[in-house]
């Protein structure tokens, strides 16, 4: 039978089937992620200043923009949250490597502290969200602004329901040393959003 | 099916293709120019030329290969029931066949850049500028009066504040508007080169001269431009050439090419009837 | 619960209709996909139709400008993303798995949410029809800032796209799974079929190029709605910023939509030649190559733009000419010294050959960068476009429809009504569109809706129409072909073409399982082989 030589090759290759399918589909969100981040850069060597706040007067005289508006940011806050996202990706990591070594608890705490980490930066960027002197519209500075931490965002509102999917099933018992690929998916995810994170906050916060 | 239907089937399709290769070219060939048209500017004139390379470079290679595709077919038909020799393949043959699409991407290339190096030579701020504007769905043609590209330009005023063209101030300033009812017509000089300016207020649009071979995007935020030097005397037509909505298929106008007295006393024409109009109410 | 159903224990079969609802076999999504985007062909033809109608006389009124416009987007955006890119994944799915010997998809499951993406897609594209303002308008390129001031429409075709995105992105990467860990043993990479590696290369390109259209799709959708300024220079957008990302997608794109035409057309040729594919090596390193260049040359498409670095861009494009010159050779050198038939299949693998090199010759034309300021945007264009994606790929989908038609229904396409079909579509297609060349070349701009006779474009335009009536036509002995085929019974054996590849060691159609024993496999050709008993293999 074909099915007998098809798992035959299976067992041997390093990584399972849905590990290859998922990395595959994390090159795909890096390229989704890299079209975004290339239009901000194309944004940015096109126009005279960055941020542009010549533009932002302009459409202040036309009124499309708030005279209150402004076009800046504030590192501390998001520095803070940058830390705990990093943090949150050792705590993972952690647990990973506790059900590697048959530790159940040692996962379900090292996955319930990332979540937890996770939800804290969400709501941290939401908070800074709301002190911001800028809305989407006030120029293409603050377009790509919302677009790329609100796409990072909602990746790490998706990463961390992934976590708290492998955590109902780790609380029910279904992970073990051999069998926690779920877990490992997860893991890579929440990396995947971390650096994305690490790229933005350096593009945006530092760069700027 | 027996074996003489497919043979006759065999020649059917033989003949097919042999008559739709001898159409095509017979098309092609008897068609103007071979197709393009020769264009009316020096600039039309190169690219015209770097045209026919790239058509008798294609010519070559359609020839060459439909003609092996049919020998392959007539001559290697099905003829008994031995199997053929099973080639799998020869490194040399490949890397030869490798070589010759790369010799000819080469080639084209180098003519290419040549053309292109000469087509967009710095234009010169002396020469006369037409000020284009493309909007939604015509175009706005924008002469100055001290920009016409003559040694005696009109003399340069202060600029006018409350004036928003590309000229000075108002008074210098001839625009001719398109409606789609009342296609724009563009008056050049002959022998003489101008430069275009492209400006939109709204979408992309495409400024488009056929007998210019040449079309240049007119893009919001955009400043684009770009010098021909017109060889022919004429009326030529131009049309939006980027889809820019509902009646982007109105976006036409006519281009006049003007020996140079012709040019200046239409131009003072205009702007005596510019003239006449303001003062009356 | 006490109120679990337990199901009936034989004698049971559920309704048909819930069996291709709820399946997960790769070959019944196969048929989906190829009813589904064949359905969209036809669709898309009847606008074609309706484009020739309107442009077959000069100052037509047949139809006023704001239809013309969603008709000729609507017929773009059918053919590119409702037909031809679902209808390779349909090929693929089908063939793949029996090609390198396997039980099924590497992820069947999300196989059919891969499929099930695609019918809501293009009903939600349709639907624009429907609302205030008509259907998407802005050309299947939906240029920014246009598609920002078009109607709901533009919003529509925008989520029918994304989804479509979704649709291919995760079907690539299952393609892929599927190719690198589920061959049958003995199956080596460089034994797959030339169509798996052509999916393989197509698969790669899906994956990485149509994740940047979704983030484009994103931008625009955030312009548009939520007030963003990524194309609109009075935010300090940049206007040709959507060209740039939309064709870093779309210049691939154009190869996801050739590549497995060229994969069927090197399945077909040597089958009819009674010879192996010349040079599978170099045909698979030309396929790579061409698939690494794509990504290098999107933006000969903006040459006109005078934003982008035209040497580089132009170089690049004419280098795309080397591997597919490579191609053609290899098609010649396999052709070359066989045994050549000329059943409806090759038929239609020699229309490819011959159409598809002036589709080749007539893009380069655009890459020398002079040239194409004359022909950008005109009909020219419309013509390359045409004798690349309909002289090759349609080409090709009909050739891999009567070549494998035996295999998924266990039925022939009548012979007669194959040639015919092909005799018809050869001449409709060619009066068509190489007019096309000549209009475009005298001037004539793509996309207007109506044009006067100064020019005198009328005659060309109306033999174009004739010939795209007669494309219409060729239609009607195929589908008398098919309806024929459907009323005699399932006759044909497991390889009635004298075929090569996997697919034809099983039965006509292939049981659920796929095969009953897998024949060893030491080449390229494990079917040759076990007819003529000898290795032909590398």
């Amino acid at each position: 039978m074909a099915a007998h030589g098809a798992t035959a090759t299976q067992h041997k290759e390093p990584l399972s089937n849905g590990m290859l399918g998922f990395i595959l589909f994390i090159a795909s969100e890096v390229m989704f992620f890299g079209g975004l981040f290339a239009a901000y850069f194309i944004a940015r060597a096109d126009s005279p200043q960055w941020p542009p706040k010549d533009v932002l007067e302009q459409m202040k005289v036309a009124g499309t923009a708030a005279q209150s508006a402004e076009l800046k940011l504030e590192v501390a806050l998001p520095l803070i949250a940058t830390c705990i996202l990093v943090l949150s990706s050792f705590t993972v990591q952690w647990a990973v490597m506790q059900i590697q070594k048959g530790n159940r608890t040692g996962l379900i705490w090292g996955l319930f502290i990332s979540i937890a980490l996770g939800l804290t930066f969400l709501t941290m960027q939401m908070y800074d969200y709301s002190q911001l002197p800028f809305s989407s519209g006030d120029t293409v500075w603050a377009t790509a602004f919302y677009t790329l931490t609100g796409f990072h965002g909602a990746h790490v509102a998706g990463g961390a329901i992934f976590m708290s999917v492998c955590l109902v099933r780790a609380m029910g018992g279904q992970f073990s040393a051999e069998h926690h690929e779920a877990v490992e998916a997860a893991s890579f995810y929440w990396h995947f959003v971390d650096v994305v994170w690490i790229a933005l906050f350096t593009t945006l916060y530092i760069v700027g | 099916m027996p074996k003489s239907g497919k043979h006759r089937f065999a020649r059917r399709a033989v003949i097919l293709f042999s008559v739709a290769l001898l159409a095509l070219s017979a098309i092609a060939t008897a068609s103007a120019e071979l197709g393009q048209p020769g264009g009316i500017t020096d600039e039309a004139r190169d690219m015209h030329g770097l045209y026919l390379f790239t058509l008798a470079l294609g010519a070559v290679v359609f020839v060459l290969v439909e003609t092996a595709l049919i020998f392959c077919l007539i001559r290697f038909r099905k003829k008994g029931d031995s199997l053929p020799t099973q080639i799998h393949g020869s490194n040399l043959v490949e890397f030869i066949w490798t070589g010759i699409p790369v010799i000819i991407v080469i080639a084209l290339f180098s003519y290419s850049f040549i053309v292109l190096r000469d087509v967009e030579h710095k234009e010169n701020p002396a020469d006369l500028t037409v000020s284009v504007t493309g909007f939604q769905f015509q175009w706005q043609f924008t002469y100055c009066q001290n920009d016409l590209g003559k040694e005696t330009n009109a003399p340069v005023k202060a600029r006018d504040d409350k004036y928003q063209g590309p000229c000075a101030a108002a008074a210098d300033e001839l625009s001719i508007v398109g409606t789609a009812k009342d296609e724009p017509t563009v008056v050049i000089p002959l022998d003489e080169p101008v430069e275009f300016t492209l400006k939109s207020n709204d979408v992309i649009h495409s400024f488009y001269v056929r007998d210019f071979l040449y079309k240049l995007d007119v893009i919001p935020g955009r400043d684009n431009k770009f010098t021909v030097t017109a060889r022919e005397v004429g009326t030529f037509t131009g049309q939006c050439a980027e889809l820019c909505g509902l009646n982007h298929a109105l976006m036409r106008f006519k281009i006049e090419v003007k020996s140079r007295p012709d040019f200046d006393s239409w131009m003072a024409e205009k702007m005596a009837a510019k003239k006449t109009a303001a003062r009356v109410p | 619960m006490a109120s679990i159903a337990i199901p009936k224990q034989g004698g049971y079969s559920r309704p048909a209709v819930l069996d291709w609802i709820t399946t997960v076999d790769h070959k019944k999504l196969g048929i989906l996909y190829l009813y589904t985007s064949l359905f969209f062909f036809a669709v898309g033809g009847v606008l074609a139709l309706l484009v020739r109608t309107q442009l077959a006389v000069a100052d037509n009124h047949f139809v006023d400008n704001h239809v013309y416009n969603q008709i000729f987007t609507m017929h773009a955006s059918a053919m590119l993303f409702l037909f031809i890119i679902p209808i390779w994944a349909g090929f693929g799915n089908y063939l793949v798995p029996l090609q390198i010997g396997a039980l099924d998809m590497a992820f069947p499951r999300i196989n059919a949410l891969s499929y099930w993406l695609f019918p809501p897609a293009g009903l939600i594209m349709f639907s624009g029809f429907l609302v205030n303002g008509g259907a998407a308008q802005a050309g299947w390129t939906a240029y920014s800032p246009l598609a920002k001031t078009l109607g709901t429409g533009m919003d529509l075709w925008i989520i029918a796209v994304a989804m479509l995105g979704v649709s291919s992105t995760i079907g690539a990467a299952n393609f892929l799974v599927t190719m690198f860990r589920m061959r049958a043993p003995g199956m080596t990479m460089f034994r797959m079929p030339i169509f798996c590696w052509t999916m393989l290369v197509t698969s790669v390109l899906s994956l990485l190029a149509t994740p940047v259209l979704a983030s484009a799709l994103v931008m625009i959708f955030i312009d548009r709605n939520f007030g963003g300024n990524f194309f609109d220079p009075n935010g300090g957008g940049n206007a040709v910023l959507w060209q740039n990302v939309f064709w870093f997608y779309s210049h691939p794109a154009v190869y996801i939509m050739i590549l497995p035409g060229m994969g069927i057309v090197s399945e077909i040729l040597p089958v009819f030649s009674r010879k192996p594919l010349f040079g599978y090596k170099a045909f698979i390193f030309a396929t790579m190559g061409i698939g690494a260049l794509g990504f290098s040359v999107w933006a000969h498409h903006m040459f006109t733009t005078g934003a982008v670095l035209k040497p580089w861009f132009g170089f690049m494009t004419g280098l795309i000419g080397v591997p597919t010159g490579v191609k053609m050779f290899n098609w010649l050198g396999t052709l070359w010294r066989g045994q050549i038939t000329f059943e409806p299949p090759m038929l239609f693998a020699l229309g490819f050959l011959s159409m598809f090199l002036i589709g080749g010759i007539n893009g380069a034309f655009s890459a020398a960068v002079p040239v194409d300021f004359a022909i950008h945007d005109t009909y020219f264009v419309v013509a390359h476009i045409h004798y690349v994606l309909f002289g090759g790929s349609v080409f090709a989908v009909f050739g891999g429809l009567y070549y494998w038609f035996p295999k998924i229904w266990g039925r022939k396409l009548n012979e007669r009504m194959g040639q015919l079909h092909f005799a018809l579509m050869f001449i409709g297609f060619n009066l068509a569109f190489f007019p096309m060349h000549l209009l475009g070349l005298d001037g004539m701009p793509r996309r207007i809706a109506t044009y006067n006779d100064y020019n005198n474009w009328q005659t060309l335009n109306m033999i174009s129409t004739m010939g795209a009536f007669l494309i219409g036509v060729s239609m009607f002995p195929f589908i008398a072909a098919v309806v024929m085929a459907f009323l005699r019974p399932k006759d044909q054996p497991n390889d009635p073409w004298e075929a090569n590849t996997l697919e034809w060691a099983t039965t006509s159609p292939p049981p659920v399982h796929n095969f009953d024993e897998i024949p060893e496999i030491h080449s390229e050709r494990p079917l040759f082989d076990l007819r003529h008993g000898t290795h032909s293999g590398h």
